[in-house]
């Protein structure tokens, strides 16, 4: 069920391109933390005031002021889904869709491994990819802010909201690995892979930027992960979390059972 | 014992392009050539052997296991040479060929280095960097470094320059005489017929025959090209009694089944400045033996 070979290539693959995310969220999770300030009016809280529809669009609403909301709402509004889910786009197309396209999987089938191994072994390293990116990120917040603001993050919650975006970002990255399994064609596969989730974003966007289009919150997954539902410890924040995870699995699953039966011209 | 196995294979692609009703098999210990033009149904017959394809309707099987549903199993024992020699983009040659031992899960450096040094392979460069002879002899360390029982070389030597053919050819024979059970699909009569037991032909899908490399090359009729001093002894000696010539300019293409005592005769009596043997295609030969469009 599972190459370790196989793996640790994926994972050697990888690296570069988690390295480089890594990096662009640190900027991000520092730079955003610094803006915190507990006593004055936040600079984004004064962008979210005088601009809210545009701001929220991404997620982002004048807080309260405690500094979990401002993380929720400047960080885990736009940042965390957008880079890890492009990363999700670009790692699930290599794993799968580009050695049919290009035909180089026949080497990974025309050797003593199950197709059900490499399609399980490939879909690992994205998980992987996407858990390290997370927990990179849970440790940043919490690290930066112990360090800038001591004893202002709820830990408990910061963590809960990172369960969640996991959750979010496995089910993402669930939507391009099958995505990378049917199609053969890795741009059709990279299309769509990609296409799926921007879409979905959108909406999400709209649905955020007024009352006219609120209702289409319903048509997102977006919406399943809901941070402030999260803070305030909302029972139905956290079974939507159970859900995406449940979807994701799913997904997965579906995945690696259309690789399995799926015709290869390679 | 039959090894290889194909039944009534069909796979149809619609607009008659696919392969239909294939059937044929390999015996153990036999070299078996698979000739066809490009588009044939070559290709899509070996994916069906290497389990990348479900049959449609009939069946395959490497030694009574089937290529579909036991494909990992029958992998143990069998190199491969695609036809597309495509690999993972950023390893050397030396890493790829470690890459594949490890994931094969066997012994490092089994029969590797020998045949890397006999086809005098450097493989510490870049794969992506490597000429299309030296992917495919990167291709052919890959297929036999873990000695399976069974060989699927599809194209095998194309890439490789002269030298680098013969040693191949060399690596079949010794192979054959361990008692290896290989398809190859060439379109070089010279390979086959030093190697090949018997060889097979499918155009357009469809099987169009199968036989022995003896019985072909018994009635292989053999072109030569000779060249004369002038346009006239050209007309002249296509009209002595030799079957088949066709006049160019001043040389004489003539075409000659088994012994060629006649054409020699004949020559000494005239001005010849050349005398050429173009290579032939298996399929030539073929399409020759079967009468054209058979």
């Amino acid at each position: 069920m599972f190459s370790p070979i196989l793996f640790k290539q994926g994972m050697k693959e990888s690296w570069r391109l988690l390295f480089i995310f890594g990096a662009v969220l640190a900027m991000y999770f520092i730079i955003i933390i610094y803006m915190f300030d507990p006593k004055l009016s936040h600079v984004f809280d004064e962008y979210a005031k005088a601009m809210p529809q545009m701001m929220s669009m991404f997620g982002m609403k004048s807080t309260s002021g405690s500094l979990i909301e401002f993380l929720a709402s400047y960080l885990y509004g736009f940042i965390i889904p957008v880079l890890p889910m492009v990363f999700a786009i670009l790692c699930a197309n290599r794993l799968i869709a580009r050695h049919v396209d290009r035909g180089s999987m026949s080497y990974l089938l025309s050797a003593p491994v199950k197709r059900v191994s490499v399609a399980v072994t490939q879909a690992m390293v994205l998980v992987t990819g996407i858990v390290l990116l997370v927990a990179f990120s849970t440790v940043l917040g919490i690290v930066t802010s112990e360090f800038l603001f001591k004893g202002d993050l709820d830990k408990e919650g910061f963590i809960m909201i990172n369960i969640g975006a996991l959750s979010m970002l496995l089910f993402i990255a669930g939507i391009c690995f099958i995505c990378s399994c049917i199609f053969s064609d890795a741009k059709k596969a990279a299309a769509l892979g990609a296409g799926i989730p921007s879409l979905m974003y959108i909406i999400q966007m709209l649905a955020n930027a007024g009352e006219k289009f609120e209702d289409l919150k319903y048509a997102t997954f977006f919406t399943l992960f809901d941070p402030d539902g999260i803070i305030k410890e909302d029972t139905f924040a956290y079974v939507q979390i159970v859900i995406l995870f449940a979807g994701a699995l799913l997904l997965f699953a579906a995945a690696v059972i259309v690789f399995r039966k799926k015709d290869l011209h390679i | 014992m039959n090894v290889i196995e194909i039944k009534e294979l069909t796979r149809n692609y619609g607009n008659d392009r696919g392969v239909f009703d294939v059937s044929f098999s390999v015996k153990e210990g036999e070299v078996f050539g698979f000739l066809g033009p490009n588009g044939a149904g070559k290709t899509t017959t070996i994916r069906h052997l290497m389990g990348f394809l479900k049959p449609q309707k009939g069946s395959c099987t490497i030694a009574g296991r089937d290529c579909w549903k036991e494909s990992a199993r029958i992998q143990e024992q069998l190199g491969y040479i695609p036809g597309e020699m495509e690999f993972f983009s950023d390893m050397t040659g030396q890493e790829f060929l470690i890459f594949l031992e490890k994931y094969r899960g066997i012994k490092a450096n089994g029969r590797k280095n020998e045949l890397l040094e006999r086809f005098e392979l450097d493989a510490k460069g870049k794969l992506k960097k490597m000429s299309k002879g030296m992917k495919q002899k990167v291709g052919i360390v890959a297929a036999f470094m873990h000695d399976p029982q069974v060989l699927i070389l599809d194209e095998p030597t194309s890439g490789l320059d002269p030298l680098m053919q013969n040693r191949f050819i060399n690596l079949i024979l010794e192979e054959k005489k361990r008692d290896k059970t290989i398809l190859m699909s060439s379109h070089m009569f010279e390979e086959v017929e030093r190697t090949c037991h018997r060889v097979c032909i499918i155009k357009n899908g469809r099987l169009a025959a199968v036989d022995s490399v003896d019985a072909l090359k018994a009635t292989q009729v053999r072109k030569y090209i000779i060249t004369l001093d002038s346009p006239d002894s050209a007309v002249a000696f296509a009209k002595e009694e030799l079957r088949e010539t066709v006049v160019s300019g001043s040389s004489v293409t003539v075409g000659i089944k088994g012994d060629i005592k006649d054409l020699i005769a004949v020559m000494a009596r005239y001005p010849v400045t050349n005398i050429k043997t173009p290579g032939q295609s298996l399929e030539e030969v073929f399409m020759q033996y079967y009468g054209g469009d058979k």
